[in-house]
């Protein structure tokens, strides 16, 4: 069943194409990588999938709900994690969990039972007294993926979900969000191979605001002629400018 | 309103969990308080000043002390707006009228403890300078200066919402400047009259002392009480239309 799809979005700035044109199809419970350097459209692409910019042209549907004209019921349906930190600073991690879970009308009970289960699921309870400002960036970002996952969303967007963290608290982060895998459905963007690698069932390779390329990585492979996603990313990365 | 309920829990939190706000919003007018007394005590009553006693200086320290709630709700929107933490809030089924309703109740029911805690300090020092203060009036005037709060606290939205977490603070210094100085806080625009006094009653500030003032000597008359208090009502509703026709408009350009 497919959970997330875009046809042929666009988004323009002026007279820059930021998305040009993507297409895409995410099967339920499925982790979708967006692969691509930095500036190829992958943050624009989930913001217009996660109803938070609104496309020039064409169409995106979180199970089967126009993000366009049904925004309301698609915003109860997902979750986001942005690239930068978003957490609130003076709530403890606790406290930000118990806030995230109340927006979404949640009674005090199931409330806790969010916070909790979020806690356990990414190992918090040392630190789930602790004002978010004095967290660091690792626990940060396992917060703000814990606020996303809070509201029990279909689809879950990550934007960099391990942009400058070292490599223990990527590693960490890598398994927490393999936890999810098959229970929701992820769409992460990410500029590390291995990440992609590790994590995706499927994986569309941006460059330039375009998909270059969409398939497994065995699949992105056989198109490429090369072995390994870096191998390959460059190769249809090079080939789609050349195209240009 | 479920909504609106957690994002003014988080708001208060984050007010409450600011050493600066308690410095500004409570220490500051209390020290304003017994500075201005102390100055009251050196004039000579053959000055006939009585600005500074503390009948008069209790209802402007309440409008003094509103100004820096203004500044904290620029510097809670700017700083929430700057970050990506209203993005992800954006994503969620928050509309701008909960954002909006979020940021002003907390903020009010703020401003109401800080006037109460003023007139608290107020009424210690008419009794020790032996000054008749009614409590009564204090209390009439917690109430009756909620227009003004949410007046201030209608700035403090509009320049958060308007600027930057850099610019924001220095308009506010500006509306601080001008509310204190022509609200008629520190000199008795009255006996000034002139330019002065036409330039105050321009001016909203002027009106939310005198609310403050009159209620505190529960003198409800059309002149000195009512007059004033519509037209602060009127500013106030002005105000905060136009900061959450402000905020509404940023929050659709960021979704844009």
């Amino acid at each position: 069943m497919t959970a997330v799809e875009a046809k042929a979005l666009v988004k323009k700035y002026k007279n820059k194409t930021a998305v040009d044109s993507v297409s895409l199809t995410v099967e339920k419970g499925k982790l979708f990588a967006l692969l691509g350097v930095n500036g190829a459209g992958k943050t624009t692409t989930i913001r217009m999938l996660s109803c938070l910019s609104a496309p020039t042209s064409g169409e995106a549907f979180i199970n089967g709900h126009s993000c366009i004209s049904e925004t309301e019921t698609v915003k109860t349906e997902i979750g986001i994690s942005p690239q930068e930190t978003s957490v609130a600073e003076n709530l403890t991690v606790r406290e930000n969990l118990e806030f995230m879970a109340a927006v979404y009308g949640f009674d005090k009970a199931k409330i806790k039972k969010r916070s909790d289960d979020m806690i356990n699921l990414f190992s918090m309870v040392e630190v789930e007294n602790a004002r978010a400002k004095t967290l660091s960036g690792g626990w940060k970002r396992k917060l703000s993926i814990a606020m996303a996952l809070i509201s029990e969303p279909k689809v879950l967007f990550l934007d960099e979900p391990t942009l400058g963290l070292d490599v223990l608290a990527r590693r960490e982060l890598w398994s927490a969000i393999e936890t999810l895998k098959g229970k929701i459905t992820v769409i992460l963007t990410t500029h590390y191979m291995e990440e992609a690698e590790r994590l995706s069932d499927r994986i569309a390779i941006m460059v330039n605001g375009r998909i270059a390329a969409t398939g497994s990585l065995t699949e992105l492979e056989k198109i490429s002629g090369r072995t390994g996603l870096e191998e390959v990313f460059v190769e249809i990365a090079e080939r789609s400018s050349q195209n240009v | 309103m479920f909504k609106v309920k957690a994002f003014a829990v988080r708001n208060i939190k984050e007010l409450m969990r600011d050493p600066l706000s308690y410095i500004f919003c409570l220490g500051f007018p209390i020290v304003m308080l017994v500075v201005m007394t102390l100055v009251n005590e050196s004039i000579p009553e053959e000055a006939g000043m009585t600005i500074f006693r503390i009948d008069n200086l209790a209802g402007g320290i309440a409008v003094f002390g509103q100004t820096f709630i203004m500044l904290f709700t620029a510097l809670t929107v700017s700083k929430d707006r700057s970050g990506a933490f209203l993005i992800r809030m954006y994503a969620s089924p928050m509309r701008s009228a909960d954002f909006i309703g979020g940021y002003i109740l907390p903020m009010t029911a703020v401003s109401a403890v800080q006037t109460a805690a003023a007139f608290a300090a107020a009424l210690i020092i008419s009794l020790i300078t032996k000054t008749s203060l009614n409590i009564l009036g204090l209390l009439a005037a917690v109430f009756f200066t909620l227009p003004s709060a949410v007046m201030f606290i209608g700035f403090g939205l509009l320049f958060g919402s308007l600027f930057s977490e850099k610019s924001a603070p220095g308009l506010c210094a500006l509306i601080i400047s001008l509310g204190s100085f022509l609200g008629g806080i520190w000199f008795d625009a009255e006996a000034t009259g002139g330019v002065m006094l036409k330039l105050c009653k321009a001016l909203p500030f002027w009106y939310c002392t005198r609310t403050a003032r009159s209620a505190i000597t529960l003198d409800f008359s059309f002149d000195e009480f009512l007059l004033p208090l519509i037209i602060v009502l009127i500013c106030g509703t002005a105000v905060t239309a136009l900061a959450a026709i402000s905020f509404k408009s940023k929050m659709k350009a960021d979704l844009s």
